[in-house]
């Protein structure tokens, strides 16, 4: 007998970090009809960085739309404001975006994975990935100055150097938090009660994936092969610091782990390339002009393709900021997976989607 | 006199976002982490208010997040103490007077212990949570009321009703 139910979920919820509001329409335990509500922390910042506050200081407010990926927002922000005013950043600073851009990966991917698990059920792994990824952390504050919300790239380069002494530091922790990821890699890939939550759950085909416009990890699982750092070589040089793109096939939640954590690994392999070879040059590229004109600039945050849109009226304060995030390009794709499914497996699946609700509504 | 004594050593936790950038969020769950490890001291991180005696907020309240947080927070039973994380949960920080945000949460609740900074450290958090159970261990179980509602507790059944409180937030503004 078929029975069919309405579940609403959210918008507070233990598996949720973020207010977001799903109702399901479940036939006994099948999802049928799904129906998302993503607007709960539309806070207005795309209208205050353009009447309240100075183009300078957009950067930083930019970066408080999202604490995962803020120097994310700040960097692609600072490039397009860059392009408006036709600077030309040292090679050294756009070394080290890159460098703390792969340092956020890190600890925004081992999150999504330290969530994951927990949704599934499994609280020793989440302890486990929690305790690894504090070393992420400590480096992140090591470089940046703090653990969140870092400000590190203003308009002109970046806010701080690092020193030998760092260097040691970063090379010393990497190296410890490769071999715990190897680890965590193993039981994701083997363990036999993970496989049975995880392997062809939550699937999207790359036919669907191209239809809905999905980006990041979630495009990548479903073997699409897009990502901004394979395409753009003019704003930071992606491919001479060791970038691979990371394709798997399934699509499922299985195998966004599986990208997420290939990811990661990629991710140590540019950070040391960096840190090899780290040019000499200022910090900061200064001019007193205003911003005149329109730019764009594209990014790959840790969940996909971030863009920017800002527009100039020769006066301190811009015209216009308008900021896509990845999140907000999944969400459709999010209503498809969850078509079919069992209730019990919404959880996990959730947590693989890595949602980020802040960026979405601003 | 025993209960209160007792109730501070396992507190739980109620989390709710607020509209904040998640930056304060995920030093929540880095508390819950073996390196902080916050559940040292009895604390468990749930869902449901009916169950929690703290209440961490993290956000500068949105418009649409604020019924909510006055609904979770009339259901939790008392005693309850309620922890503002960081800037711009206590008073708006940097999103203080975008169009789409209230600055702070003591607007609408009354908050016990503010923590400060963007976002907030770990350990910031920890020592408002542990300044927040001595605060737990004072109070008793009167009524606490959200500041800017003129509802009323009802009982029915024998039991506490508090529902209504959440509801008569429109009524309110609209006198205002």
């Amino acid at each position: 007998m078929k029975r069919t139910l309405t579940i609403p979920m959210g918008s507070q919820h233990i598996a949720l970090l973020e207010p977001l509001h799903f109702r399901f329409t479940c036939e006994n335990e099948k999802i049928v009809g799904v129906d998302a509500d993503v607007g709960y922390v539309h806070r207005g910042i795309e209208l205050a960085c353009a009447s309240k506050f100075k183009f300078r200081q957009v950067s930083f407010v930019v970066g408080r739309v999202c604490g995962l990926c803020s120097i994310s927002h700040t960097t692609a922000y600072s490039q397009a404001a860059e392009r408006l005013l036709g600077l030309d950043i040292s090679k050294k600073a756009k070394y080290l975006r890159i460098l703390v851009i792969e340092l956020d990966r890190l600890h925004s991917h081992l999150l999504c994975l330290a969530h994951t698990a927990e949704n599934t059920g499994f609280e020793a792994l989440f302890m486990q990935i929690m305790r690894d990824r504090e070393a992420s952390m400590e480096l992140l504050e090591l470089v940046t100055g703090n653990r969140v919300q870092f400000d590190y790239s203003c308009v002109g380069g970046v806010t701080r150097d690092i020193t030998t002494d760092i260097e040691k530091e970063l090379t010393r922790k990497l190296a410890k938090l490769k071999t715990d990821l190897e680890e965590l890699y193993e039981v994701f890939r083997t363990n036999w009660s993970l496989s049975l939550r995880y392997k062809g759950v939550g699937a999207l085909n790359a036919q669907q994936i191209k239809e809905l416009n999905a980006v990041g990890p979630l495009a990548r699982a479903a073997g699409v092969a897009i990502d901004v750092r394979s395409d753009t070589e003019d704003l930071l040089p992606w491919k001479e610091v060791g970038y691979k793109m990371m394709v798997e096939q399934t699509g499922d939640v299985y195998a966004r782990n599986i990208v997420r954590f290939r990811e990661m690994f990629n991710s140590f392999e540019i950070i040391e390339n960096v840190l090899r070879g780290m040019p000499q040059g200022d910090l900061v590229t200064e001019t007193k002009a205003n911003p005149q004109g329109e730019a764009v600039s594209r990014l790959e945050a840790p969940r996909g393709e971030l863009f920017y849109y800002i527009k100039g009226n020769n006066t301190p304060v811009l015209e216009r900021v308008k900021i896509k995030a990845p999140t907000f390009s999944n969400v459709a794709a999010f209503i498809e997976i969850f078509k079919g499914q069992e209730y019990a497996s919404v959880p996990p699946i959730l947590a693989s989607l890595d949602p980020c609700l802040s960026c979405t509504a601003r | 006199m025993g209960l209160n004594k007792f109730r501070a050593k396992s507190p739980w936790i109620l989390h709710y976002n607020a509209g904040s950038c998640n930056g304060c969020d995920i030093e929540i769950l880095a508390c819950l982490s073996p390196k902080y490890d916050v559940e040292r001291f009895g604390m468990i991180n749930t869902g449901n208010p009916k169950q929690s005696d703290i209440l961490l907020i993290t956000g500068p309240v949105t418009e649409r997040c604020r019924e909510r947080l006055v609904d979770l927070y009339s259901q939790m039973p008392e005693p309850k103490v309620v922890v503002a994380c960081g800037s711009c949960a206590s008073t708006g920080g940097v999103f203080r007077d975008m169009y789409g945000t209230e600055c702070g949460v003591d607007n609408y609740i009354p908050v016990d212990v503010s923590v400060p900074g963007c976002a907030c450290r770990p350990e910031q958090i920890m020592q408002g949570v542990v300044a927040a159970l001595g605060i737990l261990a004072q109070k008793n179980k009167d009524i606490e009321k959200p500041v800017r509602l003129a509802g009323k507790v009802t009982e029915q059944d024998g039991q506490t009703n508090r529902r209504e409180l959440a509801g008569t937030l429109e009524a309110t503004n609209a006198k205002n």
